[in-house]
C-alpha cells in the first residue's frame, strides 16, 4: 500500500524471479500472479497439473517441477494424473498399482515396466482345483500360484510327473504302475 | 475486490480454465478482445478442470480436482462457494440447466454422471455404467437432453439421454479418437466435438445423424464451445483457445495467454439466456 507514507510501504513481491504479485486489500495476503513456466500457486510454490515437485524447497531440497512418472502406465490425455508434490501416480492403468504405477495390482502378475505394448499385467487366474490359497494370489511377477501337494504349473493346472487324478482340495495321487510292465 | 481478478463486464464472454484461474476474453461480434482478456478468478492452489455458466444468475461453476469440489461464484466479483465438496473424485465436465435449475457433472474416477440443485442439494446419479473415461458434458434444456462424451481408448463414444437419464442412447462410435470436448448450439441444434485423437472437429444435428466434418488437423482439442457461427476450443499442443468459423471451415483467430500452461474447459457466457421454454416449465 502505497498510501500510507513510510519507507516500507511497497515490498517486493515474495515471488520467484521478481515476478508480479497483487495484494488482497480485505485480507493483506499477497499472492503471485506471473508464475515462472510450470509453476502455480500463491507463492508459486507447486507445479502445475501433469507435474511434481518442490520448486521452492517448501519441505527439504529444492526439487524441480518435473512431469509425472508412472512408467507409462497413465494416459496422458487424463487430468490429475499424480500428485503435485509428491508425485504419487493417482490413475494408474491396466492392472498396474504403486506410487509410479510400478507393479501388478494384487491378483495380476507381470512386468508393469515393461516397454514393449501389449499386455503388462495378466490376472492370476489360478486353477481352483490346484491351488492351496486363492485363485487371485500369485507371486506379483512370476505369476505362480501356490499348489496343493504334487500339483504343478503356473496356474497349478496339472500333476507332477508320476502323479495324477487332480482332486479339489487334496492335490494328485501317486501313480501304481507296476515296474515290470512300464516304460517309464 | 481483489487486484488479480476482474468483474465481468457486459456482454458476451468466453470463460476458460487455466492454471487455477478462470480468465475470460470478450466476444465483440464473433471476435476475441485479446487485448482485453483478465482473469475472473484466481485460485492458485486449485487445477481448474470444467467450467459452466448460469445465464440466469449470472454464476459460473467450476469442477476442481486437487481437493475434488465443484464451486461457483457470481461473475460480478462474488466470492467462490463450494457447493459440493463429498463424494467427488475426479469432477471433469460440468453443464448447467438454466430452465430446471439443475447442473450435470461427470467423475473420470468414479465413472458416473450426476445431478443435483444449483445450490447442491438433491443430488443423483443418474448414469453409472458402460462409462470409461467421461469427460465433457452438455444440457439442451429447451428439449430435456443431455449429451456427454467418453474417450475410452478402446471404446469412444458420444452418447444422449433425457436429464433424468432415461432414454441412454449411443449418438456416435465409429471414427473416434480422444473426443474430449462436446458443444451443443441451441440456436441451430447442431451437437459439435473434437477429437484429440483424429484430429478432427466435427458435428451432426442429433435427431438427423447427419454427421459431417468441419475441420481436419486440428491438434490437442481439450475443452470447446460455441457461438453462433463459430467454435471456440482449447488446446493442449499450443496453450491457447482457438476460434473455428464453422461454414468456411478455417480457423479465425488465436488467443494464447501469456501464461504457458494447458488450458481446460471453455464455455461461453452469453450476455442473455437464449430464448426457450422447458418441457418441464409448461405443465
Amino acid at each position: 500500500n502505497a498510501l500510507i507514507g513510510t519507507p516500507g510501504d511497497c515490498q517486493p513481491c515474495p515471488c520467484p524471479d521478481r515476478s508480479s504479485c497483487a495484494q488482497i486489500a480485505e485480507t493483506g495476503q499477497v499472492v503471485c500472479t506471473n508464475c515462472p513456466p510450470g509453476q502455480t500457486g500463491m507463492r508459486c510454490q507447486m507445479c502445475e497439473d501433469g507435474y511434481y515437485g518442490d520448486p521452492l524447497g517448501q519441505s527439504g531440497a529444492v526439487r524441480p517441477c518435473v512431469r509425472c512418472d508412472c512408467n507409462g502406465n497413465a494416459d496422458f490425455n487424463a487430468v490429475g494424473i499424480c500428485d503435485r508434490v509428491t508425485g504419487q501416480c493417482l490413475k494408474c492403468l491396466g492392472d498396474t498399482e504403486g506410487d509410479h504405477c510400478q507393479r501388478c495390482r494384487q491378483g495380476f502378475y507381470g512386468d508393469a515396466l515393461l516397454q514393449t505394448a501389449g499386455q503388462k499385467c495378466k490376472p492370476c487366474g489360478c486353477n481352483p482345483s490346484g491351488t492351496s490359497g486363492h485363485v487371485n494370489k500369485c507371486h506379483s511377477q512370476t505369476g505362480h500360484c501356490s499348489c496343493l501337494g504334487q500339483v504343478t504349473g503356473r496356474d497349478c493346472g496339472y500333476c507332477e510327473v508320476g502323479f495324477f487324478n487332480l482332486q479339489p482340495g487334496v492335490g494328485c495321487e501317486r501313480c501304481k504302475c507296476n515296474p515290470i510292465g512300464s516304460s517309464s | 475486490t481483489r487486484p488479480d481478478v476482474h468483474p465481468l463486464p457486459p456482454g458476451t464472454h468466453l470463460l476458460f480454465a487455466q492454471s487455477g484461474r478462470i480468465e475470460h476474453v470478450p466476444l465483440e461480434g464473433y471476435d476475441m478482445k485479446k487485448d482485453d482478456a483478465k482473469a475472473v478468478l484466481h485460485l492458485p492452489e486449485k487445477v481448474i478442470i470444467g467450467v459452466a455458466y448460469d445465464c440466469v444468475e449470472k454464476m459460473v461453476y467450476w469442477t476442481e480436482i486437487t481437493s475434488p469440489s465443484i464451486s461457483r461464484a457470481n461473475i460480478q466479483g462474488g466470492e467462490p462457494v463450494a457447493v459440493i465438496r463429498s463424494d467427488l473424485d475426479s469432477p471433469e465436465g460440468i453443464a448447467i440447466d438454466h430452465l430446471g435449475r439443475t447442473m450435470f457433472w461427470t467423475d473420470s474416477v468414479k465413472d458416473h454422471i450426476e445431478v443435483s440443485s444449483l445450490d447442491g442439494s438433491q443430488r443423483r446419479v443418474i448414469i453409472d455404467s458402460d462409462l470409461v473415461n467421461p469427460r465433457a458434458i452438455i444440457t439442451d434444456p429447451p428439449n430435456g437432453n443431455l449429451y456427454w462424451c467418453d474417450w475410452n481408448r478402446d471404446a469412444p463414444k458420444i452418447e444422449t439421454s433425457y436429464m433424468d437419464g432415461s432414454n441412454r442412447r449411443v449418438l456416435v462410435k465409429d471414427d473416434l479418437g480422444l473426443p474430449n470436448g462436446l458443444t451443443y448450439d441451441s440456436q441451430s441444434s447442431l451437437l459439435c466435438w473434437a477429437d484429440a485423437g483424429t484430429h478432427k472437429l466435427e458435428c451432426m444435428h442429433p435427431d438427423r445423424r447427419d454427421r459431417r466434418k468441419v475441420m481436419e488437423g486440428i491438434q490437442y482439442p481439450f475443452g470447446i464451445t460455441s457461438y453462433g457461427k463459430n467454435i471456440y476450443y482449447t488446446d493442449w499442443k499450443r496453450d491457447a483457445v482457438v476460434a473455428v468459423d464453422r461454414y468456411a471451415a478455417t480457423e479465425s483467430d488465436e488467443f494464447q495467454p501469456l501464461k504457458r500452461t494447458k488450458l481446460y474447459g471453455i464455455t461461453t457466457a452469453y450476455a442473455q439466456c437464449p430464448s426457450g421454454q422447458n418441457y418441464c416449465a409448461v405443465n
